[in-house]
């Protein structure tokens, strides 16, 4: 078959899957029936300014509507969720899942990512963003490998250097940082998956930064900068207002490690005056914790100065899940225990993440938008939480994922909330 | 002589008096060792990644990190029998594919140290599991070799009889014998008998148990029950599926003949997984007398979000069957290590391995849900606080062993 008669097909079976769409799509419409009623909880939505009691009904994988007392009489099940918070999917918007077995890689393809469906669900995470393990080379094989192959929705940031974060030695070859071929892969032929472009672990002066930013107006999209690894610290002043675009990161913004990364507060506790202006300047700041990334003698001072990150995110991969992060709902709850309200860090891992990668139809509960929705019981109790210096602030709160909606479907129930009681089985009998 | 032990006591205590003896030094927690016959509240000292001291009183000074668990369990490090870890980036397979996990994602925040995977490599793959997984691991892995000799590599390459070699697979458990506990087999749906039986031969020569897993449609549980030895481990016990008859009958009773294998030796693992735990027989089994002896999880990808989510829920849940606290730890830790044949593991007897965990029983209202969707109620639920392997602290919740944060 020559390509001509492929592409041909090709087309003909679009056309004929639009046709089938155009029939059957006014079936579903027309019946709009209620599979599931979330009723009695008390729905956090930032994007549409909801902070009340509201129930809210899911047709098949979408949300149908938001409203006060929807009857649980015309829902096909009605989950009762008194005293619980909902909220939608949360977007993790810094991650490494682009996992293998690659032993002489050290994030792309290898066994520092993680395969993501053991770590989102649970903790209410329904999308996450890959921060730049992979680029334009091999992109396509982490598409294969874990992108396609799971439940969690898989976003990325496309590494401006070919073959992502395969090594540290590879990743300051400028030869390999490529703008034409990463805009192409962004706008051509993955538009759909990949959402902007990370910027990391170089060593030298503004090159990498500058080639991104480059990509970055190719591609119309934002960059994500980890400026980490100078020594010494090159100017994260420059950095945010010459640099950098208005919508372009900044992650691990409450890093303290001086000698090779400047930081945000300084030496007496007080934020620099340029990070308030470069926020204002539209530059986000984006959490990323990590294992190495999150102080609390960066993040209590800015937090109780007025500057508070765009963006809650994780930074996950096998060196920080088990220390001071472990997971986004643990994440959020340090956040709160520091002084944020539940609203405050909803939105800070749903809505302004959204915005921030372009991706307005995520990050709310919307009629009409796909069903990623969490529930979450906030606990109170005697808590600690960690930061990555081993030192501990101890808290009243804490968010505990009580279920979890991927598209309209169940990915995790704590408790078993939407099973019968197992006596009732053997009476169906 | 008297006088001349003292002597000889006082001077061997001498040396690390004079310093900091313990490196971590856990106070005041409920203990639960099977294996030293210890429920009680006791003080643990933890030195160059041993078991150094437990006792009734160990005095702060003599530890540089003391944790306060005063109110927590402490029990040894758990060890999970039963998952699959030969994690890969094959589509659709457990053997190096993606339906397998990563151990470390999901064992110290559960408080296990050692994991036992269940038979997914075979001879033909063992030290590729090895370099990929076992070596890169901060958790124990062990495993179970699969007769076949890829492992759970799927069809048809799993029924391929040539290759369930029991000639190779020794030899792989000969040497390997640190990492290799015993033999596997699990996913074989011929009429003939000779994978059992060489399944039998390879791990009897050794003197290790054989795991048996349920996809094994034409055998009958009568015949694979009466094949297997003391020691030898039948996994997915509770299970309810076509592929093998179940043990409790459709009248509620367990059938004697499973009765009668419980109490010749052969070990009952829950072997939980994504379809391997019905209430419809747990209930029953246990108020008729069969206790699991582990509780295998079946870790993998298809598990972990469905009502097993991690071995401490596991736990959990046979507490809120009945099952009492010290009695779940013993299967979880001590009873484990001896079914897999490491008596090292799975207590805290002086001069052990220090892998423990602190756990936190939590009362409220819990569900608990199985492989048909169905759910029972409970009242506790153990939480993981901390946990050490090696001596070293692998997790901590609440930051039990941090610094408290101080302005400058």
């Amino acid at each position: 078959m020559t390509s001509y008669e492929s592409f041909s097909g090709l087309v003909l079976h679009r056309l004929l899957a639009i046709a089938c769409t155009l029939l059957l799509g006014t079936v579903p419409v027309a019946a709009q029936e209620i599979d599931l009623l979330l009723k009695g909880g008390h729905l956090l939505d930032p994007k549409n300014g909801i902070n009340e009691p509201m129930d809210l009904a899911i047709s098949g994988k979408t949300i149908l509507k938001v409203e006060k007392d929807i009857p649980a009489s015309s829902a096909k099940k009605t989950l009762d969720l008194s005293g619980l918070y909902i909220t939608p999917g949360l977007l993790d918007m810094h991650v490494h899942v682009f996992h293998g077995t690659n032993t002489e890689s050290y994030i792309a393809d290898a066994l520092t990512s993680l395969p993501p469906d053991g770590f989102t669900f649970r903790s209410g995470v329904t999308t996450v963003v890959d921060a730049g393990s992979s680029g334009w080379r091999n992109f396509r094989q982490f598409k294969e490998q874990t992108i396609d192959r799971s439940q969690t929705r898989v976003l990325a940031l496309l590494n401006i250097v070919g073959t992502g974060m395969y090594g540290r030695f590879e990743e300051q070859n400028v030869m390999d940082m490529n703008p034409t071929m990463t805009a192409h892969m962004i706008n051509r032929l993955f538009p759909e998956i990949l959402v902007g472009i990370k910027s990391a672990h170089y060593w030298g002066d503004f090159t990498q930064v500058d080639i991104a930013v480059e990509a970055g107006n190719l591609a119309n999209v934002p960059v994500m900068v980890d400026f980490g690894e100078h020594q010494p610290p090159n100017s994260i002043e420059a950095l945010f207002m010459q640099h950098l675009r208005p919508g372009d990161i900044f992650t691990h913004t409450f890093s303290y490690g001086p000698n090779n990364r400047e930081t945000v507060v300084d030496e007496n506790l007080k934020v620099k005056p340029f990070v308030f202006e470069a926020q204002e300047r539209g530059i986000r700041f984006d959490v990323g914790h990590g294992g190495g990334a999150f102080s609390f003698r960066q993040a209590i001072p800015a937090i109780e100065q007025g500057f508070l990150p765009d963006v809650i995110s994780s930074d996950l991969h096998k060196d920080s899940m088990n220390g001071g992060f472990k997971d986004m709902a643990n994440l959020l709850s340090k956040f709160m225990n520091m002084g944020l309200s539940l609203e405050e860090v909803i939105l800070r891992a749903t809505w302004n993440p959204a915005q921030v990668i372009h991706r307005e139809d995520l990050g709310n509960l919307d009629p009409g938008s796909e069903a990623d929705i969490a529930v979450f019981r906030l606990v109170e109790g005697d808590f600690g939480f960690q930061d990555i210096r081993r030192t501990r602030i101890d808290g009243t709160q804490r968010l505990e994922t009580e279920l979890t909606l991927r598209a309209g479907r169940i990915v995790w129930d704590l408790n078993g909330i939407n099973a019968p009681h197992w006596e009732t089985e053997i009476s169906n009998r | 002589m008297k006088n001349l032990c003292l002597l000889i006591l006082g001077f061997a205590f001498c040396l690390p008096l004079s310093a900091q003896e313990f490196d971590i030094l856990i106070q005041r927690a409920y203990l639960v060792d099977a294996k030293n016959k210890i429920q009680d509240t006791m003080n643990v000292g933890i030195a160059d990644g041993k078991i150094a001291l437990v006792a009734r009183t160990i005095p702060s000074e003599k530890a540089k990190k003391v944790i306060n668990a005063s109110g927590l369990i402490l029990s040894p490090g758990l060890i999970d029998i039963h998952t699959h870890v030969f994690v890969g980036s094959k589509a659709s397979t457990f053997a190096d594919g993606f339906s397998s996990v990563s151990p470390d994602d999901f064992t110290f925040r559960s408080g296990i140290t050692t994991v036992v995977d269940a038979g997914t490599s075979g001879w033909r793959n063992f030290e590729t599991f090895k370099k990929n997984v076992i070596d890169a691991s901060h958790t124990r892995v062990l495993a179970f070799l699969n007769i076949a000799g890829s492992g759970m590599s799927g069809h048809p390459t799993q029924e391929n009889l040539q290759d369930m070699d029991p000639e190779k697979a020794l030899e792989m458990l000969q040497r390997y014998p640190d990492i290799l506990v015993g033999i596997k087999i699990g996913h074989f749906t011929g009429p003939e008998w000779h994978p059992f039986e060489n399944a039998l031969v390879a791990s009897g020569k050794v003197q290790k148990p054989l795991l048996v897993e349920c996809h094994l449609p034409r055998y009958t549980l009568a015949e694979q029950l009466e094949k297997m030895r003391p020691g030898d481990i039948l996994t997915h016990s509770f299970e309810e599926i076509d592929e093998r008859m179940p043990i409790v009958d459709e009248k509620g009773q367990l059938r004697p003949f499973v009765l009668a294998a419980y109490e010749r030796g052969v070990h009952f693992d829950v072997g939980h997984g994504g379809a391997g735990f019905w209430f419809s027989q747990a209930i029953p089994a246990l108020r008729q007398g069969l206790k699991p002896h582990t509780f295998g999880t079946d870790l993998h990808r298809f598990s972990m979000n469905s009502g097993m989510k991690n071995m401490l829920n596991v736990m959990s849940k046979f507490m809120a069957m009945g099952m009492e606290l010290e009695a779940v730890i013993q299967r979880a830790s001590w009873q484990a290590a001896q079914v897999i044949q490491r008596p090292d593991l799975g207590h805290l007897t002086e001069g052990a391995v220090a892998d423990l965990t602190l756990l936190k029983l939590l009362e409220g209202d819990f569900g608990f849900v199985d492989a048909g969707g169905n759910r029972i109620k409970g009242k506790h639920k153990l939480e993981t606080e901390l946990t050490i392997k090696g001596g070293k602290v692998v997790y901590d919740l609440n930051g039990l062993a941090a610094k408290n944060y101080n302005y400058q």
